[in-house]
């Protein structure tokens, strides 16, 4: 018998065991592509939760501050333009200018000069009501809920330095903070009435605290003669978040893959087992055990290769889903998690394979056959 | 008997049994744990997000407008309106007090601090330090450090209510060569520096004192500025945007009796005189978006793997009935029904669901236990109501795995199958 013809016949067998009972087939099949689903879809969550929930941390804004060294100096001029040069993409710098102006009777109100937009976008917890005024109408302004009650009218004139400027409400802004306090004007008219420029700028850096302290050095360098720092609020907290949900996941990624792959481990002996008749057969028709045996691991390692292939693109599309979902972003399939995926599936399928068949061997066909 | 069939069954293949046993026991245990985390996972995390702090201020109604730039309350000490430190009680007793984590006021006060022959003027807040408040007969220990849990001390934090005693921010400090047990003159009198504090924000830059020493300096007794509430809250809905004085009584019932930071915020402007009350959307609304993210997140995972451990059993039990097909012919050609095959079979399963369910929930429960003490710290307590669930689902499981290849197994010919053994 040649070797072609031989392995020829080896798949034929495989193709015909394989097709011959179909319901036990499918069931295998069912389980090791559960199997490999669960564990591609939860390695794949436990894998990318990291960034995930870190761009959902930026709910809580800026993160780094970058402040002129003194309180009493402003910041160098381009300072705003070495900060955006300096971040990844995507991260957002903000400036804000801020001044100590009177009102028409003689109390003091903080205004701000900053870019709005860009300032709603990092703040998004604004509660904006109106329209942001544009930055080209240098009269009108956002003011805060607060500032709105005791100014009492939405035309209003606030004095610095004995310079008068004549604002209207373009929106009211409640935040709950300071903010409440305050007169938000676009920076270039506030530079333009006070000649204040800004002071403060505010960075929503996203990642963990090893990152964060990275663009923190990176700013350094970029800005030698500022103060930059961490909210220590913010990045703190943060990380005990992410830390502890992280290993909530991967508890339940370890409670899981071990369930489903005994579970599988289960199906698959109970499967081999109740083919010891065949195993019989093919003996007592003068297979050798290790031939018997290779087309035992053959047709269990071809099911599980298949479960491993169908479960990674099942998985893959659970996990792109939750993301979907719940983050609103989706969750890219990962490549390394195939790998990992299939060794799971062979090992446990081999694993399946190897207990009854050991059995088996040591038992005589005649034997088996009678049904003992 | 069927009792007698039933009790055979078990006695003869113990180890078929076993094994579909054991697969329930794992499905229900993995199901107990996921669900227990899944329930309580909210609140853990909620836990957790206390440490960003203050999430409600109160301010007196009639207070001037904040002169609050980069962190520090330039208002001269003289202008606006104050609340009354006696009545910072009352918070803890509004209709969510239980989910008021701590209370801390605030007094800002500008004190001149004699340096050598030089006198500076230097910003200063007066807080509670580890403030004792009794309510009823409960006792709650509140105060600055507690709801700024980021803030880091080098030494000890003022005796509260101590009159010479002040703790030192540390950008401050090191401008004014002070260290721990340092003295200062401030506004004349001499007080004992206790402790460097460093924040990394604007409080590096301000003298923290007692709030009894702050009162003394302003020389009103009683008198606080803003209070910082933390509460545990509940992510903001529909409903909780809404005015309450729009709703109808019953809907406005339901918003009162939600711990959302608005409604809080409602109840403590309700127990305080003349106050405003309003969250800190900042902080408030963030942990409103991670809170769902994340018990989101652990939903979708416990669903996941619900339906996972459902299909690994299910798949276990259909290749137990699937190799007890000569079994089924044999009793078929005995004479027995489809019916009573079938409901032997189903005994079957529904004793191995509760049996494997009720010690999968035992092992589930001990599993949750153990990850929320090793992840959270605190044990995850189990939801009763899990128990039936879990029995119910394993119930579902076992049937629902046994039916197809029964089904299969019943319309055969008996001859058939009993022929492929001979």
């Amino acid at each position: 018998m040649s070797r072609s013809r031989r392995g020829l016949s080896a798949a034929k067998l495989l193709l015909r065991s394989l097709t011959f009972n179909r319901g036990r087939t499918a069931a295998e099949l069912a389980a090791l592509l559960v199997s490999a689903a669960a564990a591609t879809a939860l390695l794949t969550l436990y894998l990318s939760i990291d960034a995930k929930l870190h761009r959902e941390f930026r709910a809580f804004g800026a993160n780094i501050i970058v402040t002129a060294k003194s309180a009493a100096q402003p910041l160098p001029a381009d300072a705003l333009t070495r900060v955006r040069h300096t971040l990844p993409n995507g991260a957002l710098a903000v400036p804000y200018a801020y001044a100590v102006a009177q009102t028409s009777n003689g109390a003091s109100i903080v205004v701000v000069g900053t870019e709005l937009p860009m300032a709603r976008r990092i703040n998004s917890w604004w509660q904006i009501a109106g329209n942001l005024p544009p930055g080209t109408q240098p009269a009108a302004a956002l003011v805060g809920v607060r500032a709105q009650r005791a100014l009492g009218a939405d035309r209003f004139a606030l004095t610095y330095n004995g310079e008068v400027l004549d604002l209207q409400t373009a929106a009211t802004l409640t935040t709950g903070d300071a903010e409440d306090s305050r007169v938000y004007l676009p920076l270039a008219a506030m530079e333009a009435w006070t000649g204040v420029g800004p002071s403060t700028i505010e960075v929503d850096g996203s990642g963990d605290a090893a990152s964060i302290q990275a663009l923190i050095k990176r700013l350094q360098v970029a800005l030698p003669d500022a103060r930059i720092h961490p909210v220590h609020q913010l990045v703190e907290a943060e990380a005990g978040v992410v830390t502890r949900t992280r290993s909530l996941i991967f508890s339940s990624l370890l409670l899981i893959s071990l369930t489903v792959a005994i579970c599988v481990l289960a199906t698959l002996t109970a499967a081999v087992l109740e083919r010891r008749r065949d195993f019989a057969i093919m003996k007592a028709l003068g297979a050798s055990g290790a031939r018997v045996g290779a087309i035992f691991f053959l047709e269990t390692l071809t099911l599980a290769g298949l479960g491993a292939v169908g479960g990674y693109g099942i998985g893959s599309g659970i996990a792109s889903l939750i993301g979907r979902y719940n983050f609103h972003t989706s969750i890219a399939p990962i490549a390394s998690v195939a790998l990992q995926v299939l060794v799971l599936n062979l090992t446990v399928a081999l694993l399946a394979a190897a207990f009854p068949l050991e059995t088996l061997r040591r038992m005589e066909p005649a034997s088996l056959l009678r049904g003992e | 008997m069927f009792l007698r069939l039933l009790i055979e069954s078990f006695r003869r293949q113990r180890r078929r049994k076993l094994l579909a046993a054991l697969a329930i026991l794992l499905g229900t245990t993995a199901v107990t744990a996921m669900l227990a985390i899944g329930t309580s996972v909210g609140d853990r995390i909620n836990q957790q997000l206390s440490a960003y702090g203050a999430n409600i201020v109160v301010y007196p109604s009639a207070d001037t407008l904040e002169v609050r730039v980069g962190g520090i309350d330039i208002r001269p000490a003289a202008a606006g309106a104050y609340l009354q430190e006696s009545d910072l009680t009352r918070i803890k007793t509004i209709f969510w007090a239980n989910s008021v984590e701590d209370i801390s006021p605030e007094l800002p006060v500008t004190v001149t601090a004699q340096a050598g022959e030089s006198a500076k003027s230097l910003p200063a807040v007066g807080y509670w330090f580890h403030h004792t408040m009794k309510v009823g007969t409960e006792s709650y220990t509140m105060g600055a450090p507690q709801i700024h849990p980021w803030w880091r001390l080098r030494g000890q934090w003022p005796q509260d209510g101590a009159l010479d005693q002040v703790a030192v921010g540390s950008a401050l400090a090191s401008e004014l060569h002070l260290q721990p047990g340092s003295t200062v003159m401030l506004n004349g009198q001499a007080a004992r520096v206790t402790g460097i504090v460093s924040a990394g924000d604007a409080t590096d830059r301000t003298l923290l004192a007692p709030l009894a020493l702050a009162q003394h300096w302003t020389g009103h007794p009683g008198a606080v500025r803003r209070v910082l509430v933390s509460a545990l809250t509940k992510p903001e809905d529909a409903l909780a945007r809404k005015n309450p004085a729009t709703l109808s009584p019953r809907m406005r019932d339901r918003w009162y009796c939600s711990p959302y930071a608005n409604s809080i915020a409602y109840q403590i402007r309700e127990a305080i005189p003349h106050s405003r009350a309003e969250q800190i959307r900042r902080i408030a609304q963030g942990e409103g978006t991670i809170l769902s993210r994340i018990s989101g997140l652990m939903w979708l995972i416990a669903a996941a793997s619900l339906v996972a451990a459902g299909l690994a059993v299910s798949a276990s039990m259909m290749t137990s009935v699937v190799e007890r097909r000569q079994e089924i012919g044999l009793m078929r050609a005995l004479g027995a029904t489809g019916a009573t095959i079938a409901s032997l079979f189903f005994s079957e399963a529904a004793v191995l669901a509760i049996g494997g369910g009720l010690l999968g929930f035992a092992c589930g429960s001990l599993l949750a236990r153990h990850i929320g003490m090793q992840v959270f710290g605190s044990a995850i307590p189990i939801e009763p109501v899990i128990l039936p669930l879990t029995l119910l689902l394993a119930t579902a499981v076992a049937a629902g795995g046994t039916a197809p290849s029964l089904w299969r197994a019943v319309r055969v010919e008996p001859a058939t199958v009993l022929r492929e053994e001979a």
